[in-house]
């Protein structure tokens, strides 16, 4: 009796218990999952794996290939082990972008090409050769300058890259005081890719991706001053580029430099942000165009004696619009790409990149085209395709920080931008810029940068930091009026500093070398003076016939 | 003048890569990079650009 009295009591305190202890009114809710049982290295090497029989008749769908079996074991004497499993998994991630990284920057390379028959489509038939051979050529210079001291001035001092496995022997960054904060300037490990303990697969991936970003730079000046440059002078100048002017800059805004440490070190924002180069690639390119072109003056015919600007009409818009093409799908490795992984660390972040970065270069495409249709009564080809370029070059930088909307804002700007900024140059400033590179790349190159100030909405989250500020990249209209200040400092770099060394580098190489070939040489064509070839020998015979 | 021009040009670069160590306010750092950076443009466009264009080849043809 008294023993079901207590028990009874007991359900009924438990009860009230209970009672009191629930919400009001609490919504039916599902059961709470089940939690999993840890798994035990003795299930995993429980596992089955496909006897040798079953896997000699082959694996037509894959069920087979792939498998507990496949895992390295460090010990054959224990067997498998927790640690190799880890293992295993941190190495698959490193190896996915590894894969990932390697992969986009092949597609970056290939931009080469698009670059090449842009350029050379743009100009005359006359100067096909020589145009060409600069583009081609202005990789091999660039690589070797690149390796030689280019890459250790950029990374050397970048302090690894964790989506990389580490990448630690880039750790050695030569910096100054400036009011109270170091400010990096150069790196110094990474010479021919052994100094400094640089022979490392890690900063392989890095060195192949970095340099493929620095020889778009340097193709964008070849475009600026066709026509008319001396090949010796193209040598000399890109290799000095490839060198010293790209690298410092890239140096300071990827390099662990004192632009990327505004932010940490004088709470403007991330610091100077650039995701994928509108400022240290494309900028630097224009900029450093701007300062060539301004040396080696127009071409002959492009200004009548009155100041009146002739059109010089290039040679084959199909290759031109072909190469934007190219450029356009180079383009998805070199923003998705620049998070140098496809695995952790926020990396999914690619598929929202690779959508801005198509969603620009169209909007880009559609405010030139309409901004050549309503101003002029047609839809002009070359300046259509320059629009898809200057949206590509506006969004490389906003890429990994912005939405879509923003994206195609950017882009359309971008799009009537370059027509605007092709007319000053060609009509008020008379810089000749056959190929539109100072626009394209230049003006649009810094519009990127200002506009990841403005545009950067704050959900990108690339492992908890950016520049080593926690938090995500945020602009000014949503709240973050330091990051824009962050990237204007970077704007004055571009046009105060890389603008300035480039423009005495060129005049140091016109007063040695002299960059312009003679007026002979001009008017005949570079081809045969220079290249010693003609670009188009039936062409060219077939036009002499019909002049004759 | 082209050569005053670089220098001009090269200035509004100090100016604006001082101004994070003039003020500690995001408004006045963003005036004083402004002010940096249409000093370097005025050493492009307006210095180095016009003593170049005095002796382009148009100019003689």
């Amino acid at each position: 009796m008294k023993r079901s009295a207590l028990i009874t009591s007991a359900l009924l305190i438990s009860a009230l218990a209970a009672f009191g202890q629930a919400p009001a009114a609490a919504p039916a809710t599902a059961p709470p999952p089940a939690v999993a049982a840890p798994i035990t290295i003795d299930e995993i090497k429980g596992l089955p794996t496909p006897d040798n029989a079953a896997r000699i008749k082959g694996d037509p769908d894959g069920g087979l290939t792939g498998n507990v079996g496949d895992i390295p074991v460090g010990d054959a004497k224990k067997g498998l082990s927790v640690g190799d499993v880890v293992n295993q998994i941190g190495q698959n991630r490193i190896a996915i972008n590894f894969v990932w990284t390697l992969i986009t920057g092949f597609l970056v390379m290939f931009m080469q090409a698009g670059f090449a028959i842009v350029e050379t489509g743009l100009c005359r038939a006359k100067n096909a050769n020589h145009t060409m051979m600069m583009n081609f050529m202005v990789y091999g210079v660039g690589m070797l300058a690149y390796w030689l001291i280019g890459f250790a001035i950029q990374e050397g001092g970048v302090g690894g890259v964790a989506t990389l496995g580490g990448a630690n022997p880039l750790n050695d960054e030569f910096s100054i005081m400036v009011f109270g904060k170091a400010w990096g300037l150069f790196g110094k490990h990474g010479i021919f890719l052994t100094q400094g303990g640089t022979y490392d697969v890690g900063v392989m991936v890095m060195f192949l991706f970095q340099m493929v970003f620095m020889d778009t730079a340097l193709t964008i000046v070849t475009g600026t001053a066709a026509e008319r440059w001396k090949y010796a002078a193209f040598m000399v100048s890109s290799f000095v580029m490839g060198a010293f002017t790209y690298p410092i800059f890239a140096n300071w805004a990827w390099g662990n430099g004192w632009l990327a440490n505004l932010g940490g070190n004088y709470g403007l924002g991330h610091g100077y942000a650039d995701f994928a180069g509108s400022g240290v690639v494309h900028a630097v390119g224009g900029v450093t165009a701007l300062a060539l072109g301004i040396i080696i003056g127009p071409r002959l015919g492009k200004y009548s004696r009155s100041g009146k600007a002739n059109a010089l009409v290039g040679h084959d818009i199909v290759i031109v619009l072909t190469g934007c093409f190219i450029l356009a799908f180079g383009w998805f490795g070199f923003n998705p790409g620049s998070t140098l992984a496809a695995s952790g660390n926020g990396a999914l972040r690619i598929s929202s990149v690779a959508v801005n970065t198509m969603l620009a270069g169209m909007a880009g495409s559609f405010g030139a085209m309409l901004y050549m249709w309503m101003r002029y009564g047609k839809p002009d080809a070359s300046m259509s395709g320059n629009g898809l370029l200057a949206g590509l070059v506006a969004i490389t930088a906003p890429s990994g920080f912005v939405n879509s909307v923003a994206s195609v804002i950017i882009g359309l700007i971008a799009g009537v931008l370059v027509c605007l900024a092709v007319e000053f140059f060609d009509r008020a400033a008379k810089v000749d810029d056959p190929v539109g590179a100072i626009s394209v790349h230049g003006v649009n190159g810094i519009w990127g940068v200002i506009s990841v100030g403005l545009f950067a909405d704050g959900k990108s989250n690339y492992g908890g930091s950016w520049n080593g500020v926690n938090g995500s990249v945020t602009g000014l209209f949503y709240g973050d009026a330091g990051q824009l200040v962050a990237q204007l400092i970077g704007v004055a770099t571009l046009i105060g500093f890389v603008f300035t060394f480039s423009f005495v580098v060129n005049l140091v190489i016109d007063a040695v070398v002299g960059q312009r070939v003679g007026a002979k040489v001009e008017l005949e064509g570079l081809d045969i003076p220079e290249m010693g070839a003609l670009g188009y020998p039936e062409f060219e015979l077939k036009a002499q016939a019909a002049g004759a | 003048m082209a050569y005053v021009g670089i220098l001009v040009t090269l200035l509004g670069f100090g100016v604006a890569a001082a101004s994070v160590g003039i003020s500690s306010s995001n408004t006045v750092r963003l005036v004083i990079v402004l002010i940096g950076i249409f000093v370097s443009l005025f050493g492009i466009l307006g210095m180095i650009n016009p003593a170049f264009q005095k002796n382009a080849p148009w100019r003689k043809e």
